[in-house]
């Protein structure tokens, strides 16, 4: 791969890094008021995947959405609101740290495991209509390849042809159940093939794969050869939340095994073996550090919510005619 | 219906022609549902779309209650206006997450950028002797759902001007229609028309005693109105029609005229839609009211299979009884 686009690479991911270690932090300190699910250590695969998308492709995500949609192109300023319940997040702080929508950034998220895989198919059904080459990515966890959504959704797209990808981020956990012990097959994507898909998968802390995996899928995906489904195998090296009792489920030794397997650390030797300086690349990283304090400092600064604003935005008022009160 | 020629139709031709003209005026708009297409839905609602419209317009899709409700949600998202059906209202239990956790609460999280127009069709009640998972009355559970507006008609003239309001509007609509009403009659305008959301129809005037009735109950309430005019006892039905956005002003200025009330639901009672109306015409006519609101509801109880099924839901005896209490 060409050295700037790496670097490209690089930089995003050191951003979703050091974003949701920032976010640790205000769990930590309370100002994160709800539960927040880290993402640390899958990096490369929200990068590697939405690099290849068009700011009009859409993306459905998680109750982990924070990489997903910075990757895709919300600003960790509004990301930081949503983190903070403060106006100047997306969802103007009612969403919260699991649900939130970014309409120009046709970015959608929610709490409830499995149930973006059938919405997928919706926005996927429209776009195939629309006929502009649009597709829908949708991202779910190994805990939500159990879920009913799951096989309804992968069907409906199967026999639909529609444009979606699915990635499965297999990061080895659903909340404290490994999933060697909850997936009757493995890997999940030997699933795919219950729907006539193609099951890929890829290693998911290697930037590079899945970047060039994706990219395949995308292409086969926007000229209607229907979904296309990639399992990235990555791991997260937080908890399941911020705070979760995480060596009660697993041991100190395999997260220090992953650890060392860190989507970014391997872009960073591939950045020195391609003769970039360390300089350049520690220069680089301060640099994200500085904006992304300065966007914290910002968000804390936005007003919160008012009881009045809670309500809003509930229904449309009725047209003319019709009462509503 | 003055000024305009009408006809007689079926409840469910009804829903045929609201589903057509509307399909007509608006290409944005398509069905989705298990045997909508080919079959043309099993009261034969939706029978011939699919020859009129093709296959892109009536989607016949699985049998995955979640998947067709979340593509309906997700396609909504894009600018679709799809209109749902699920089969029985039993089987939309498997598809609560996407009405309720993603269709009502899309438009707020995207600070009002993003609509949900979907319509849900279903059907609910007892009548086809289905026993009890197919023939409930679960209303209750979605007037409590902020964001959703829930609609329920009793004639095909209700329907029609509804179900063609419900897929104009812009906000989630769950349109529950009844299996015992499919086959009964009513006039209906030639030309076109709407009913709107949120307005409650007087079905009968009268000046003793208001019935605010819903759905087949007010089928009931009208007979049982009928016979009780033989005795000089003069009932005024009231109609909801929508059950959220709920009309008060017209069932309170009902009220405030007979000063007596009696809510009928086919539901049971408990944490429902009636104790709402109750509530609601206590709490603004307690000035009035002669005696406190009665209600006639559902038996609290699994609707049990064959001929006994009506004998746990009102009927014209049961209101009758209900309305000489309130009256004594
Ligand atoms: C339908 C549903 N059931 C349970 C939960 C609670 N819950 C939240 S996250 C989670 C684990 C999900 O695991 P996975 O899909 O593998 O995603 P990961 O957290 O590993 O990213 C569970 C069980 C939920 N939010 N939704």
């Amino acid at each position: 791969m060409d050295r700037d686009k790496l670097l490209g690479l690089y930089r995003q991911m050191l951003v979703l890094r050091h974003f949701d270690e920032m976010c640790l932090d205000l769990k930590m300190k309370d100002l994160i008021m709800d539960g927040f699910h880290p993402y640390s250590g899958e990096e490369a695969v929200a990068v590697g995947v939405c690099t290849n998308l068009r700011p009009d492709d859409a993306v459905i995500s998680t109750h982990r959405p924070q990489g997903h949609s910075i990757a895709k192109g919300s600003t960790p300023r509004q990301i930081f609101c949503e983190m903070l319940g403060r106006r100047g997040g997306v969802s103007q702080g009612i969403g919260g740290p699991m649900q939130w929508i970014d309409t120009p950034n046709n970015f959608f998220c929610g709490s409830i495991v499995g149930s973006g895989i059938t919405i997928a198919t919706g926005i996927a059904m429209a776009m195939k209509r629309e006929g502009k080459g649009r597709i829908c990515v949708c991202f779910f966890g190994d805990g939500a390849s159990n879920t009913g959504s799951f096989h309804e959704g992968l069907n409906l797209a199967a026999i639909w042809k529609l444009p979606v990808i699915y990635i499965c981020e297999n990061n080895q956990y659903g909340e404290a159940m490994p999933v060697r012990e909850f997936v009757s097959v493995y890997p999940i994507s030997k699933r795919a093939a219950s729907y006539g898909l193609e099951g890929v998968m890829v290693d998911g802390n290697d930037v590079e794969e899945v970047l060039a995996a994706v990219e395949k899928g995308v292409t086969a995906a926007r000229s209607g050869d229907g979904p296309v489904f990639i399992e990235a195998i990555t791991y997260r090296t937080r908890g399941h939340y911020g705070g979760d009792p995480e060596y009660t489920y697993r041991t100190r030794d395999e997260v220090e095994w992953w650890r060392k397997k860190c989507p970014i650390a391997r872009c960073k030797a591939r950045l020195l073996e391609e003769g970039v300086e360390e300089s350049v690349l520690i220069a680089l990283e301060q640099e994200v550090v500085r904006e992304l304090e300065s966007d914290l400092a910002w968000a804390l600064e936005q007003p919160f919510p008012t009881v009045e604003q809670a309500t809003d935005h509930v229904m449309i008022p009725l047209a003319e005619g019709g009462r509503l009160k | 219906m003055t000024g305009s020629k009408v006809k007689r139709i079926t409840y469910c031709d009804a829903i045929r022609e609201a589903l057509r003209e509307e399909m007509k005026r608006d290409e944005a708009v398509y069905l989705i549902g298990e045997d909508i297409g080919r079959w043309g839905n099993l009261f034969g609602a939706t029978k011939g779309l699919l020859q009129e419209f093709g296959p892109e317009r009536v989607k016949d899709a699985p049998i995955s209650e979640a998947a067709i409700a979340g593509c309906a949600v997700g396609s909504a998202v894009m600018g679709m206006r799809p209109v749902v059906e699920i089969m029985y209202i039993d089987f939309i239990t498997i598809a609560m997450d996407q009405i309720i956790n993603h269709a009502c609460k899309y438009h707020q999280l995207s600070c009002g950028t993003v609509n949900v127009p979907v319509v849900f069709r279903t059907q609910g009640g007892v009548g086809m002797r289905n026993s009890s998972q197919h023939s409930q009355s679960l209303e209750n559970w979605f007037v409590n759902v902020p964001g959703l507006i829930v609609v329920m008609p009793s004639t095909p003239y209700d329907m029609k001007g509804l179900l063609k309001s419900s897929i104009r509007n812009n906000n989630p609509v769950i349109i529950i229609e009844h299996k015992s009403l499919y086959f009964t009659k009513g006039d209906v305008p030639e030309d076109e028309y709407v009913v709107p959301i949120g307005v409650a129809d007087i079905k009968r005037e009268g000046t003793d005693v208001t019935i605010i009735a819903t759905s087949w109950m007010v089928l009931h309430a009208l007979e049982a109105a009928e016979k009780l005019a033989k005795e000089g006892i003069s009932c005024e039905i009231v109609d909801p029609r929508t059950l959220w956005p709920l009309d008060k002003e017209t069932l309170v200025n009902s009220v405030s005229k007979t000063r007596h009330c009696v809510v009928v639901t086919e539901a049971p009672a408990e944490g429902g839609w009636s104790s709402e109306a109750a509530t609601v015409v206590t709490e603004k006519c307690s000035g009035d009211l002669k005696k406190p609101v009665k209600r006639i509801c559902g038996m609290r109880t699994g609707i049990p299979y064959g001929k006994i099924e009506k004998s746990v839901v009102p009927n014209d005896e049961w209101i009758i009884a209900g309305v000489r209490e309130v009256l004594e």
